[in-house]
């Protein structure tokens, strides 16, 4: 890690001491992970580790936080998180976020462009077919993999370059599951970077470049994808699996 | 089952003659004007803010005033008003909401009732002192004086445009929440203001404006009213606890619940002004409790 | 002198429909009357204490009884509204103090429900009925519909109203009942209007009043034929419906500020200390009431409430705003009533210029006589 900490700014997005609390509980003691453009990288660990809340915080949506967080060199910690939207980082919650009261085109057309480049409608219908035939449902009444694919789909129109993924494949059936990889593995191609919180690292295996793993509010390690087998009984302690 | 219900020159229903039953309904239509406009305010800042406006009735109270004073200082009369007072006494709700409410949200909504309270009472006794109780003149609109016989009852022709008016106002506010993009962010806001956040959208911003949006339409039914009640400091304390009722009958937060029970309890109350009088205030209370053992999140509302 | 003070409390509607006609008003009244009195100058120490008792009878209790048992009141004056007024009544005798009632209306307060503690000073509603009703029955107005405020002060003013149309030979067609301080009168205008009755009478008061009136112009009730009658109006109300909309009113009042030398320069000086606003008659009764009030205790060298009120019985009244009078056994104040009429506008000179006196209806016969009251205290 010391070596991270001296590394010159060339990631696209970097966190140095982060902390964050919710209310009176101090959930992260100082967080050091940085992504590079255009690649996949996992927060990897057990419940409770602080995986959900470093995004959060990456996005300035914890009521507190302190330390450092850059994107493209530029420091955030200090703005709200609609400004940070604007800067081209886009998020799909943990339960996905779909909105109840908003029907399906609704909840699709939500989040507003924050970028020239975003996928038209018709790219989106492309990639998940399966949205275009619920167009006037309302959102939450799509099975669990619709709205998985709602909440991705949404953000891909904005034009923001940067996604933080929170376990989008929890709960979901295997098949669901390997088309959100193909889709992970398609933007990828495309270059969007993604930042991914996830439980299942078999998972996370098939797309990743690396791997940060938390403990206790703190990054414990990192391990780059091809050195995984090589560091599975390290991975299996730190997971509890 | 029973065979339909027939009567032969049914004139009168329990001795009250049909046309004027029609009348005392069209009253009721009237007065559910007010209350649907009134409640449709509260609902609108419930649904984003999670705040009781108790501030509500005072704010509706300063419509009508400053739509008096307009016209006593400024020489500009009815229309001006309708058009600038709702942005004069929204823009007081901007500065409230900016200075205190928006210092609330972390806290139970309680808080946030406890001070709208404190502020109605405040806003109401700065009025009291400055102009008394026994009312201020504010004169009917020329174009809109006299009225015209129906048959049935003479309608003049201001309480027509009272029910043209609100209905009108009432429609536009649920198309533009319920139907436009707009509207949608203001939704999603009210399920997950962080998420909605997250996106690039304002909301702070936005829960500032719709507080402003809520107090300028209790303000627009205060100018409906001054020319047909007294404009006095007490006007909005008396109404805003049927309007309450209101909310609590239709739902907290329910857009379409809060203008669809305005205008029933106002038909409601107009009838029971026709059969038992005495009981025409409390009559919405009645209702309120029935519907509360029933219902406890109101006829429109779902349970959080 | 039982504590070396004398304490007045004045208790009335400080913040709702009747808070400009009694309200801080009736204080002005009250110190003025202290003033005039030369209390200071004779060495007497006048106390003025006041409560607003928001309509509730439960609260001008409340305040009456921590009045009299805890802070050393010797008098209660003024109580608007019939319902706090008897209920302070009671109490008044119960603890032997004394009460000088000016804004309630209930003519009960020296009919069976007179007590020897408590005189009635300004106005009630026989008298209103037997002014107001007696001049519009004779000038043709004999049908007529009530709404009446649905408590003990419209009850009375509708009952004893509704006397003098019966005596007078005319009929009444129907009557409403509307709960206090209510908004909107539409309804039951259109009841009014439905009923055909030549007469509207509002047996009610204050907000109401005005309330009614400004939605009966708006409902054509006067432009198709029928005539509004003011039971119970106030100089403030008038005030505050404007000429336009209040010309023409008929009712009655016991004093107006501007019938001579004396009253004007009372209300000069008393809209002066009152916002500007001019007093009603019950400012002016709290004012009377007080001076002779003071006057009595005095005369004694006591203020212990029974006392007192026998003695001001036993004097008679003089003073600037109603002239020479008296007080009977029932309690009853005695003195003439004026019947008014509100100007056209074109025809007011001033502000607060609001009133041509129609007719002046000598003290014995602008109150019910004394032995149809059923007040037990009379012989």
């Amino acid at each position: 890690m010391a070596e991270a900490m001296n590394a010159p700014y060339t990631s696209l997005l970097a966190t140095r001491g982060l902390n964050a609390w919710y209310g009176e509980s101090h959930i992260l003691h100082g967080v050091d992970f940085e992504v590079h453009g255009g690649e996949v990288v996992t927060l990897l660990g057990r419940n409770g580790a602080g995986k959900t809340t470093t995004l959060k915080s990456v996005m300035g949506m914890v009521e507190k936080r302190s330390g450092s967080v850059q994107f493209q060199g530029a420091e955030m910690i200090g703005l709200p998180s609609n400004r940070i939207a604007r800067l081209g980082i886009a998020v799909c919650p943990e339960e996905r976020g779909i909105f109840s009261s908003l029907d399906v085109e609704e909840n699709l057309l939500l989040p507003p462009q924050v970028a020239a480049g975003g996928l038209g409608l018709a790219q989106v219908y492309e990639l998940f077919p399966n949205l275009k035939e619920r167009l006037r449902s309302q959102g939450t009444k799509l099975s669990g993999g619709e709205q998985q694919m709602l909440a991705i789909g949404r953000i891909l129109r904005t034009g923001a370059r940067m996604l933080l993924l929170d376990e989008p494949t929890e709960g979901l059936a295997p098949v669901i599951v390997q088309q959100i990889g193909r889709t992970i593995a398609r933007l990828k191609a495309e270059g969007f970077t993604i930042l991914l919180v996830e439980q299942n690292f078999r998972f996370a295996a098939t797309i990743a470049d690396r791997h940060y793993v938390m403990e206790n509010g703190r990054v414990v390690d990192m391990i780059p994808n091809a050195q995984l087998d090589a560091n599975m009984h390290k991975l299996h302690e730190y997971l509890g699996v | 089952m029973r065979a339909p219900f027939r009567t032969t020159a049914m004139d009168s229903i329990f001795g009250v003659p049909v046309q004027a039953l029609f009348g005392q309904l069209l009253i009721g239509l009237i007065n559910g004007s007010f209350y649907a406009l009134l409640s449709l305010g509260l609902a609108v800042i419930f649904g984003l803010l999670n705040i009781i406006n108790f501030t509500h009735g005072a704010q509706y109270m300063m419509g009508a005033f400053v739509a008096y004073l307009l016209a006593s200082k400024a020489g500009l009369g009815y229309w001006w008003s309708l058009a600038l007072v709702p942005l004069v006494v929204g823009f007081t709700g901007v500065v409230i909401e900016r200075l205190m409410l928006s210092k609330l949200y972390r806290l139970d909504h309680l808080y946030g009732l406890l001070l709208t309270f404190g502020l109605a009472l405040i806003i109401q006794g700065l009025f009291r002192n400055e102009y008394g109780t026994s009312g201020l003149p504010y004169a009917m609109p020329a174009e809109l004086a006299g009225g015209r016989n129906l048959g049935f009852m003479f309608l003049p022709n201001y309480r027509a445009w009272v029910i043209v008016a609100s209905l009108g106002v009432c429609i536009g506010t649920w198309f533009v929440i319920e139907k436009t993009k707009l509207g949608s962010y203001l939704r999603a806001a009210t399920e997950n203001p962080a998420l909605v956040q997250a996106f690039g959208i304002n909301v702070p911003r936005m829960i500032t404006l719709t507080y402003g949006f809520g107090v300028a339409l209790a303000a627009f039914a205060g100018v409906m009213a001054a020319p047909i009640y007294q404009v006095s400091p007490q006007m909005g304390a008396d109404l805003i606890i049927v309007v309450f009722a209101v909310v609590v009958i239709g739902g907290m937060g329910s857009i379409m619940g809060s203008i669809v029970t305005g205008f029933a309890l106002g038909l409601i109350e107009g009838l029971t002004k026709v059969f038992y009088p005495e009981a025409s205030n409390t009559v919405i209370f009645i209702i309120m409790a029935i519907v509360l053992m029933f219902k406890p999140a109101g006829l429109f509302g779902s349970q959080k | 002198m039982s504590d070396g003070v004398i304490k007045i409390g004045v208790l009335n509607d400080g913040s709702s429909l009747y808070a400009d006609l009694t309200g801080q008003g009736s204080v002005v009244a009250a110190r003025m009357a202290i003033e005039d009195f030369g209390a200071a100058k004779k060495g007497m120490k006048v106390e003025v204490l006041y409560a607003d008792h928001q309509n509730k009878a439960d609260v001008g209790s409340a305040v009456a009884r921590q009045w009299y048992d805890v802070d050393k009141v010797d008098a209660i004056f003024d109580v608007p509204n019939s319902g706090v007024a008897l209920a302070v009544s009671q109490i008044t005798r119960d603890k032997g103090k004394a009460f000088v009632v000016s804004g309630a209306a209930t003519s009960d307060l020296t009919g069976k429900a007179c007590s020897p503690n408590t005189i009635h000073w300004t106005y009630d509603t026989w008298m209103l009925a037997n002014g107001t009703g007696n001049a519009i029955v004779k000038t043709g107005g004999d049908s007529w519909f009530f709404l009446t405020a649905d408590y003990a002060f419209g009850h009375a003013l509708e009952r004893d109203t509704e006397a003098v149309v019966l005596k007078s030979g005319g009929k009444v067609l129907g009557k409403v009942r509307h709960p206090l301080n209510t908004q909107d009168f539409s309804s039951f205008l259109l009841q009014a209007q439905a009923s055909k009755a030549k007469i509207v009478g509002l047996a009610n008061a204050g907000g109401d009043t005005t309330n009614a009136i400004k939605q009966a112009s708006e409902f054509g009730i006067v432009k198709g034929g029928q005539s509004l009658a003011g039971l119970l109006v106030f100089l403030t109300d008038v005030h505050g419906l404007g000429l336009e909309k209040a010309q023409g009113l008929i009712f009655t009042e016991t004093f107006y500020w501007d019938q001579n030398a004396q009253t004007r320069a009372f209300g000069k000086r008393f809209a002066t200390a009152n916002r500007g606003i001019h007093p009603t008659m019950i400012h002016a009764g709290v004012y009377a009431g007080v001076l002779h009030y003071l006057k009595a205790v005095e005369a004694l060298k006591s203020d212990d409430g029974t006392k007192v009120i026998a003695k001001m019985k036993d004097t008679p009244t003089d003073d600037p705003l109603f002239g020479k009078g008296r007080i009977r056994a029932d309690g009853r104040k005695v003195h003439p009533a004026l019947l008014v009429e509100v100007k056209k506008p074109s025809e007011s000179k001033a502000p607060w210029d609001y009133y041509k006196i129609r007719a002046t209806i000598p003290a014995e016969q602008a109150f019910r006589p004394e032995k149809d009251g059923g007040c037990s205290l009379v012989k």
